[in-house]
């Protein structure tokens, strides 16, 4: 089989042709890729590299250099939409990733006291820049571009108990918001695009079927991230949603989109059921990614390659305590054709090891 | 005049069918007939909110019915506790700090916690969210806290639960108090790891393990 670069693997994948091995990437975004070890061995340290452009290429280049994810994941939160929009945001720290702490509004009524998203101001630009600057190096790895999920952004903008509420109470005045969002979702999206992104993912982790319901998660969720997908082109369009599906399964396929990521508790084999034309990406363990031995990391891959996952991922992102090592053996155990397992030494605190 | 049956009844129905509204003048009327505000309390607001996480149990509700149920019976709650007996709202009852850690401002899962376990009798000290690791051992030394429960659903904010349960043995505190967590990243491994005293995966789970760790403990102190 011919070799492919990381790029052209994700894009076959993506098309359903065959591949020499499943990639193994991190989207990043609200699904974050990045974690202590690689901040300090790049010296492209949190919260530096959320707001200079050069620190947040070269984060995302030196993972992938270390034998990392194949793919560069921009921005490393989900808070830059919210901060554009008017929220206030904690930039976190070296293992704390920004959180927005004060949302503009206090009903979706107001929807009007927002700001539209600047792509060339603020962290916006960053990201933009970001990805030029990735786009430049051309290393064949593609790049994803983030956009968080415009009811995550929703709830993030107004409480997300009171726009929970306005939901069911006053949706009018909540489709007003999401319409402004999904306005400004495209508009950063397309810049992503320009800037040389090879895919989009957005992710969901408060528009989900558990938090919502079913009907609601089709009116909002499903609704306005289809709405954003449907004004971007890209090759590559990536949806997420957080925790269990149980009660959206036969709703997801009707996200536009050709990748469908989930969670660890999430039964690979079952939800390609509802979804043979879309491609399943995902969903190793996050918390076992960051705690467990490289060992059983290169196991729980096996496993979900032998399910039936084409595009190995952690399910919910990593934790910024998350080694190096483990990132590694993720990697290099989409490489091996059976099922025999690398061992790996043990590290020196004897750390990761059950 | 209505029985109190009757008023408890539509008291219970208020929460269940989202009348937050509706559910003042229904304990006004319940209170004006002179029926005792404790009973309207729990055989009313708090059967409303049992019936309520049962319909969310069987997914017939979701979360936004859940925190307009909440509403209504937080609504009604102020209404009738102002005419609870001196006696009855002293009542000794188990305390519990809540709290999403630091780094983390995804609440809903805390205040559905909040909301159940209010329902069932304990407490609340509700601290909010991204809070200082610190002030949830101060606030326990404070109140004197039977419970601690803390959420994230971030996996960046997970070790903050273990540096509070750390911070805790510091004190000298730690076996006066149960340590519970919960939040979307949270495992029952992740809770034995840190050495928690208990994991819930759902917030009427929740109301489930306090009651059983605080049985253990009445259980424990009459032995």
């Amino acid at each position: 089989m011919q070799a492919f670069t990381p790029k052209e693997r994700l894009f076959a994948v993506v098309n359903k042709q065959p591949v020499d091995k499943p990639p193994c990437i991190c989207p990043g975004g609200m699904m974050n890729m990045m974690f202590q070890d690689i901040m300090e061995k790049s010296n492209c340290l949190w919260p530096e590299a959320h707001v200079d452009p050069k620190k947040m290429a070269d984060l995302a280049y030196a993972l992938n250099e270390a034998g990392g994810f194949e793919n560069y994941g921009l921005p490393f939160c989900m808070t830059v939409e919210s901060e554009a929009m008017g929220a206030r945001v904690n930039m976190g720290n070296l293992l704390c990733e920004p959180h927005v702490v004060d949302s503009p509004l206090s009903s979706s009524a107001q929807v009007c006291l927002l700001q539209p998203l600047d792509i060339n101001s603020g962290r916006a630009k960053v990201v933009i820049e970001a990805i030029k600057l990735l786009n430049a190096r051309n290393t064949g790895v593609p790049i994803i571009g983030n956009l968080t999920g415009p009811v995550s952004i929703a709830g993030t903008l107004v409480d997300m108990s009171v726009l929970l509420k306005e939901y069911l109470k006053s949706p009018a005045e909540a489709e007003k918001l999401m319409e402004f969002i999904v306005e400004n979702l495209i508009a950063f999206g397309w810049a992503q695009i320009e800037a040389g992104a090879d895919a989009i993912c957005i992710a969901e982790p408060s528009g989900t079927g558990e938090i919502l319901g079913p009907q609601r998660f089709k009116a909002f969720s499903v609704r306005y991230v289809n709405e954003v997908l449907d004004a971007l082109s890209v090759p590559v369009k990536i949806v997420h949603i957080c925790g269990a599906l149980k009660s959206v399964y036969e709703i997801i396929s009707e996200f536009h989109c050709n990748v469908f990521s989930f969670d660890s508790i999430v039964p690979v084999a079952l939800i390609k059921k509802y979804i043979p034309e879309k491609v399943v990406m995902g969903n190793i363990n996050t918390h076992a990614l960051g705690t467990m031995s490289p060992e059983k990391v290169a196991s729980l891959v096996k496993t979900a390659i032998s399910k039936g996952i084409d595009i190995v991922a952690p399910a919910c992102g990593l934790s910024t305590a998350t080694p190096l090592i483990n990132v590694q053996a993720m990697v290099t155990a989409t490489k091996q054709k059976n099922k025999q397992l690398t061992k790996y030494p043990g590290d020196k605190n004897g750390k990761g090891y059950y | 005049m209505k029985s109190k049956e009757e008023i408890l009844k539509e008291l219970s129905d208020c929460v269940v069918d989202m009348e937050d509204k509706l559910v003042c003048g229904v304990a006004e009327e319940y209170i004006q007939a002179g029926y005792p505000a404790l009973d309207g309390i729990n055989e009313g607001l708090v059967d409303g909110m049992q019936r309520t996480a049962e319909l969310y149990e069987q997914e017939e509700y979701f979360i936004p019915e859940l925190l307009i149920c909440s509403d209504a019976m937080y609504n009604g709650l102020d209404v009738l506790r102002p005419h609870l007996l001196k006696t009855e709202s002293r009542q000794e009852k188990h305390k519990i700090v809540i709290g999403v850690v630091e780094g983390d401002t995804h609440d809903i899962g805390k205040n559905l916690v909040r909301i159940m376990l209010e329902a069932a009798g304990y407490e609340m000290h509700d601290l909010g969210r991204d809070v200082a690791l610190q002030s949830f051992v101060d606030k326990a030394k404070e109140i004197n806290a039977n419970v601690i429960a803390m959420s994230t659903l971030m996996s960046t904010t997970m070790p903050g639960m273990g540096q509070v349960i750390e911070m805790l043995k510091a004190e000298g505190i730690r076996d006066k108090v149960k340590v519970i967590i919960g939040g979307a990243p949270i495992s029952p491994a992740f809770a034995q790891k840190i050495g928690a005293d208990g994991y819930s995966a759902t917030a009427v789970d929740a109301v489930k393990l306090v009651d059983k760790l605080m049985r253990a403990e009445s259980e424990k102190i009459g032995a």
